[in-house]
């Protein structure tokens, strides 16, 4: 009973802060459609680009899938990059410690308070992106219950990844760089599962180990390809969208327990 | 001691301490430039459809090294004060002799040391490393040293605005994306369309990009004047320094008397 309190407590903590920042949210939410809508023509063009020519027009078909992607990447930015700067704001107000002192484990009390606003920002920002895109280009997707499979298999392993980084705040701080250039990383690798440039052998098999690669690709194949969703290997296929998004949750909770132990033997829980 | 030996030695305080911390933190500018170059890769990747086009990369890559320069000096500008907001030692620095904006100027210098060099090495790897034929013309260093001081210009506002807006962190976020986005980083800012490219010239950096890409493409420094880039990145690089000292001063002062020096 304590331990659904103390949970449903984090929750609402985090709303409640969710809330506080809707001003920050506001202000990022054209960013998404601005990337999507100006990437959009540019891909693949590098040689027309060097030599001066580019058709700016936007492809239904290819605006589509971007939007399919920048989706749940929308979610990974929302959990992680305000996990990281919450956490930095408890350790620089020194109200960290406290966290300690909850009946949940620390890095639950860390998920928990951010995943239900994480959720709820990412409703509404990728709403707002489709509106802004669809104002220029017509976007076909298919709406159905299978694509929840995937969503949560990318909201688990956004948990994992934000814990990760959480961890590695706890020990060094200031880590907002390295934060933005990890995102852009899963962002870049994740373009693999989408039929959308064709990408070097290396970088296809490097972004298997991406936590949102399977993930979009699952939900390419279920809201854009009308493919079903239990097929098991492949892009997408459930083994692997499940195996990697329980690894990033595992290898999250290991990294923020590591950071936290390193932190309290520092003694710099909540010394900046 | 005259006043200017006294001025000088109070930036050079701040310059000290700024690259004392950058020194502490130097694992982390490291990192930064790995990632900076990491993503500019991606990016590359992306538009040349899974290569590196090189012809392409020519063009674009001085504007990353001037988004390096920016994004260091908004993220470690506003993280430098944010710190110091919660440590309670900002109201510690107003007890020093030095004005709001002699210690933003040190502050600035160190931070532009640290952009420079995060941006000279990412240059130095790009070019030797992928091979870019880029032909270095002495002329090209007037738009670039402007485009620095536009880009301190830019991390000076986002500083200045710490102590007064709480969402400070997502506006230099979107800020340095607009950046990235709009100032030649995925593509030369001539082949944008026309009403963008206008809009495109406001972003701080962009116009110095520009020089800078046509004074590498052959175009001599009279042609960027005439053309009227050059004009332009004076007066954008003016008006953004004058603003952001002004307002660092304004918003110092401002939560001096509201009592906004400390955590809020």
């Amino acid at each position: 009973m304590s331990t659904l309190t103390a949970l449903r407590n984090e929750i609402r903590k985090g709303l409640i802060f969710a809330w506080s920042e809707r001003l920050q949210i506001l202000i990022e939410m054209p960013m998404f459609a601005v990337f999507v809508i100006l990437l959009g023509p540019l891909l693949g063009q590098g040689e027309n680009l060097a030599s001066g020519r580019v058709d700016w027009s936007l492809n239904s078909q290819t605006t589509s899938a971007m939007v399919l992607w920048f989706t749940p990447f929308i979610f990974f930015y929302m959990q992680v990059v305000k996990m990281f700067w919450r956490l930095l704001g408890e350790i620089q107000a020194g109200t960290l410690e406290q966290v300690f002192l909850s009946p949940l484990p620390p890095w639950l009390v860390a998920a928990a308070g951010r995943v239900a606003a994480a959720f709820l920002e990412t409703l509404f920002v990728a709403a707002a992106t489709y509106a802004m895109v669809s104002v220029f280009v017509r976007i076909h997707l298919h709406w159905t219950v299978a694509a929840v499979v995937p969503a949560l298999a990318i909201m688990v392993a956004a948990i994992g990844l934000s814990l990760v980084i959480a961890g590695a705040t706890l020990v060094y701080k200031r880590i907002q760089i390295v934060n933005d250039g990890v995102l852009m990383m899963v962002m870049i690798f994740s373009a693999s599962a989408l039929p959308l440039i064709h990408v070097p052998g290396w970088w296809a098999a490097l972004s298997h180990a991406s936590p949102l690669t399977d993930g979009v690709g699952s939900l390419y194949n279920v809201m854009i390809a009308n493919r079903s969703v239990d097929s098991a290997w492949g892009v997408g296929g459930l083994v692997p969208l499940f195996s990697v998004s329980a690894a990033y949750l595992l290898a999250g909770i290991g990294a923020f327990i590591l950071g936290a132990r390193v932190a309290k033997n520092r003694g710099t829980l909540s010394r900046y | 001691m005259s006043t200017i030996a006294f001025q000088t030695r109070l930036v050079r305080a701040e310059l000290d301490k700024g690259l004392r911390l950058m020194w502490r933190r130097r694992a982390l500018v490291v990192a930064a430039a790995i990632v900076y170059a990491l993503t500019y890769v991606g990016i590359s990747l992306f538009i040349g459809g899974g290569h590196l086009v090189k012809d392409l990369m020519v063009r674009t890559l001085p504007a990353l090294l001037a988004v390096l320069v920016a994004s260091t000096a908004a993220v470690e500008g506003c993280a430098g004060i944010s710190e110091e907001l919660s440590g309670g030692t900002l109201e510690q620095t107003r007890l020093s002799p030095a004005s709001p904006q002699l210690q933003l100027l040190g502050r600035m210098t160190a931070l532009a040391v640290e952009g420079l060099a995060v941006a000279a090495a990412v240059g130095i790897v790009f070019v030797s490393a992928a091979g870019l034929d880029i032909n270095p013309r002495p002329e090209a260093l007037i738009p670039a040293a402007l485009t620095v001081l536009d880009a301190l210009g830019y991390g000076l506002i986002m500083t200045a605005l710490v102590v007064r807006v709480a969402s400070i962190g997502a506006i230099s976020h979107v800020g340095t994306m607009a950046i990235m986005a709009f100032g030649g980083t995925l593509v030369p800012i001539s082949v944008l369309p026309h009403g963008m490219q206008i809009f495109a010239r406001f972003i701080p950096t962009t116009l110095g990009v520009e020089s800078i890409d046509a004074l590498l493409a052959g175009r001599g420094l009279a042609a960027t004047w005439s053309g009227g880039t050059l004009p332009w990145l004076l007066v954008h690089t003016a008006v953004l320094l004058a603003g952001s000292f002004s307002l660092y001063a304004i918003n110092i002062r401002h939560a001096q008397r509201e009592g906004g020096l400390s955590a809020r």
